[in-house]
């Protein structure tokens, strides 16, 4: 029964490794608690939407503002998907690997099962996004439905989020260590993705955050260039009792554009005198940003598999 | 302008006021090189290796080195706006790091040399002074016996290790039945050193043989464990029915099977499941669909998981769960079978019924390997005990290899307990005789040449 032989017999590769952990995956989905980052997620994406979903996508600003904070919903779905995943399981993995598991079956599994999560968190925040009012573009940049093109967009930076967070799950070795580094890693995300603060010097580095992308993306999908812009109209609302030389001549530019019926012309001028490049609803806008987050999920994945594969050097 | 001949000036000073500290205390801390107190870097790390802290010395010899390159690097940037903030900040984090590690340090010479913890206050003073103070006073002297232990070495000399006659290896022939061990050397390098973990290790352990591993903390129980399936490789070779484990690791891993101390298992799946998954995964591809199962289904049985099969891994108590390791394992059919400590947390029945299952996978012809603490109240159910002690050069070495009896006559003791404590060091509350024995049954295996000594 026992016997060792010289004879080679072949085990299990990498094909039918990855079927038994999907497997073993997708059941421990219906048997533990980490189904909770759904409803996380939702309950996120809803106080997000309530907050900067009402102008979304109507003017500039709105756009900005929620497609900026939408990418940020994503980026911390995708995060808390996956940050522990591995290094709560290091001992497991390294004790499986070296009774022969093959890393790449490992984290290509998981990466099919995040997938999947990410497919649902991406349906949930359309949803509530759809439910709190959020006015998606009717005609999409590369699909016939704005929606789609949002939606695909969603799903690529949670799952880029995610496949991140995996990565940094396989280099750190505990769930401490994890739950470290994400803040950082979050903070990275929102304050270089160029959105909202100059980085002066440091711009370059916009194009190594997800959020960047994600951002650039949707607005060009919101078809921003063709919203108008409301923060010129405010600025002078705000400055209309300013006297110049004993009078008020933006009062008076204001009550004329006001009392003419101007003031959606005004604030249309406003906008197409506000136009972004980067923003602009073209294909050649949209492609290479779903790419640079499809090669990020490529780099991320290769650093995961490679720096795993080192497990065995953990000691005791 | 200012800031930069402040803060250079004051680390000049450091370095110099610290350099005679160091000097000071090298001389009893054993240095062979005392020069070294005058190198940025390389001075902490030689003190935290003095005193048996070489990991905190070195990553505190990296931080000092880069405070001291921090400075002049400052200096001679003369403070543009954004280097000065980014020099600001990288002084207050390395400072940070540098003063808990130095601290574990000083806290472990304070130890050595028996002084208060209130000396510390001094540290925070000036950083210099206690070790000048602790350097030049006469009544300051180390504690040598812990300082032997925590560095492995007496002050100012290399660990002395015994010197071998005739090694077993020499003694032991390999065999093509069962496993055969013959270990040379078992080294580690940390940080530059090499350690010996275990030396001179042979024996040969027929099929059919529940074996017991004893040895106090430190003898090497793991690392021969490592090295015997191949995950650790030492200078041996190691014969799995006649199959080198080093030279044909590849297919020979899926012949052994090893049980850890922790129950690596995902709580979160049912047991049927996780066995069926290990199956799966470690079983050959030409077992068939059929065969697989009724192997899980056998192996459930035997181990008696098959009430609760369907039941979640995360709801079992500590002795199904550990009964659910064994059983990942078994499935894969192992030739060899080694579990450390398998009995860990489980109660006086509990551990007799595993051990019993374990005498009962034996008898099937394989040979399984067995490190527990709790030796005495199964000790019938083993073949052969397998004694593991750790020598004066702190290196693990093999006492004994045969029968539980031929193990009590050896020994002179009537517990496998007692024996370990007669191998086991004074400091570890043992008799501290495990040269002698060692040396004893090195000769009792050299007299039986030709033969096995069991």
């Amino acid at each position: 029964m026992t016997e060792t032989s010289n004879e080679k017999l072949q085990y299990t590769g990498r094909i039918y490794q990855l079927g038994i952990y999907l497997k073993k995956f997708l059941r421990m989905f219906v048997y533990q608690s980490d189904r909770v980052v759904l409803p996380i997620g939702a309950v996120i994406a809803a106080l997000v939407t309530f907050v900067v979903g009402s102008n979304m996508f109507v003017t500039q600003e709105g756009t900005t503002m929620g497609t900026f904070a939408l990418t940020c919903v994503c980026v911390w779905n995708g995060f808390f998907n996956s940050i522990q995943v591995v290094c709560r399981e290091r001992d497991i993995v390294k004790k499986e690997h070296r009774a022969g598991m093959h890393i790449s079956s490992y984290i290509l599994a998981h990466m099919i099962y995040q997938l999947m999560l990410c497919f649902l968190q991406t349906l949930i925040t359309l949803l509530i996004c759809s439910v709190a009012g959020v006015k998606f573009p009717k005609p999409g940049v590369i699909t016939s439905k704005g929606i789609i093109d949002c939606g695909i967009t969603i799903l690529l930076v949670t799952y880029a989020a995610d496949i991140m967070a995996l990565m940094v799950s396989c280099i750190v070795k505990t769930t401490t260590a994890a739950m470290t580094v994400m803040p950082f890693l979050l903070i990275y995300q929102l304050l270089f993705s160029g959105s909202f603060f100059e980085l002066g010097a440091a711009d370059f580095l916009k194009v190594t955050t997800i959020s960047h992308w994600g951002t650039d993306c949707l607005c060009a999908i919101g078809r921003y260039n063709e919203q108008p812009m409301v923060a010129l109209w405010n600025t002078l609302v705000q400055f209309k009792d300013a006297e110049f030389y004993g009078e008020k001549p933006l009062l008076y530019v204001l009550q004329s554009v006001e009392q003419n019926g101007l003031l959606n012309d005004f604030l249309k001028w406003s906008g197409q005198n506000n136009v972004r490049a980067a923003y602009a609803s073209t294909p050649e806008n949209v492609l290479p940003a779903w790419g640079a987050i499809l090669l990020m999920i490529a780099i991320f994945t290769t650093v995961a598999v490679i720096t795993l594969k080192l497990i065995d050097k953990d000691k005791r | 302008m200012q800031y930069q001949w402040f803060v250079a000036g004051s680390g000049f000073f450091d370095w110099v006021l610290l350099s005679i500290a160091l000097f000071a205390i090298s001389g009893k801390l054993g240095w062979k090189k005392r020069w070294m107190a005058w190198i940025p870097g390389l001075r902490i790390y030689c003190l935290g290796d003095s005193v048996g802290m070489s990991r905190e010395g070195m990553y505190c010899g990296i931080m000092d080195f880069l405070f001291v390159d921090s400075v002049i690097a400052n200096f001679l940037l003369k403070g543009e706006a954004r280097v000065g903030t980014l020099g600001y900040l990288i002084h207050l984090v390395l400072f940070i790091f540098l003063f808990i590690y130095r601290l574990r340090i000083y806290m472990q010479i304070l130890k050595l040399f028996n002084l208060s913890k209130s000396w510390i206050i001094l540290w925070l003073i000036a950083n210099w002074l206690p070790l000048f103070i602790i350097g030049v006073g006469k009544k300051y002297q180390p504690d040598k016996a812990m300082l032997l232990e925590v560095t492995g070495k007496a002050e100012g000399e290399k660990g002395t290790e015994p010197a071998l006659t005739a090694s077993l290896n020499e003694c032991v022939p390999y065999t093509d039945e069962g496993l055969s061990i013959h270990l040379k050397e078992r080294n580690v390098t940390d940080f530059g050193k090499t350690h010996t973990l275990l030396r001179d290790v042979a024996l040969n352990i027929p099929p059919k043989s529940l074996v017991l591993l004893l040895g106090g903390s430190g003898a090497g129980k793991t690392t021969l464990i490592n090295a015997v399936i191949g995950y650790e490789q030492a200078d041996a070779k190691i014969l799995l029915n006649g199959v080198d484990v080093y030279e044909d690791y590849e297919s020979v891993k899926h012949k052994i099977g090893f049980v850890p101390q922790k129950n690596l298992i995902r709580g979160q799946d049912t047991v049927i499941n996780t066995v069926g998954d290990a199956a799966e995964m470690r079983l050959p591809t030409s077992v068939s669909k059929e065969k697989r199962e009724q192997i899980i289904k056998e192996d459930m049985d035997l181990l008696g998981l098959t009430s609760g099969q369907d039941g979640l891994v995360s709801k079992k108590s500590g002795g199904q769960l550990r009964r659910i390791c064994i059983a990942m394992e078994l499935v894969t059919d192992p030739a060899l079978f080694i579990l450390d400590e398998p009995d860990s947390g489980l109660d006086g029945v509990i551990s007799r019924e595993i051990f019993s299952k374990l005498r009962q996978i034996a008898d099937e012809g394989r040979i399984v390997i067995v490190i527990t603490h709790t030796p005495d109240r199964v000790i019938d159910l083993f073949d052969k005990v397998i004694v593991l002690a750790k020598d004066s050069g702190k290196t693990g070495r093999l006492a004994f290899y045969g029968s539980p009896e031929e193990a009590k006559e050896f020994f002179g003791k009537g517990s496998m307990e007692q024996i370990v404590m007669s191998v086991n060091s004074k400091e570890e509350g043992g008799e501290g005789r495990a040269d002698e024995l060692v040396e004893k049954y090195r000769a009792l295996v050299a007299s039986k040449k030709g033969g096995q000594a069991s």
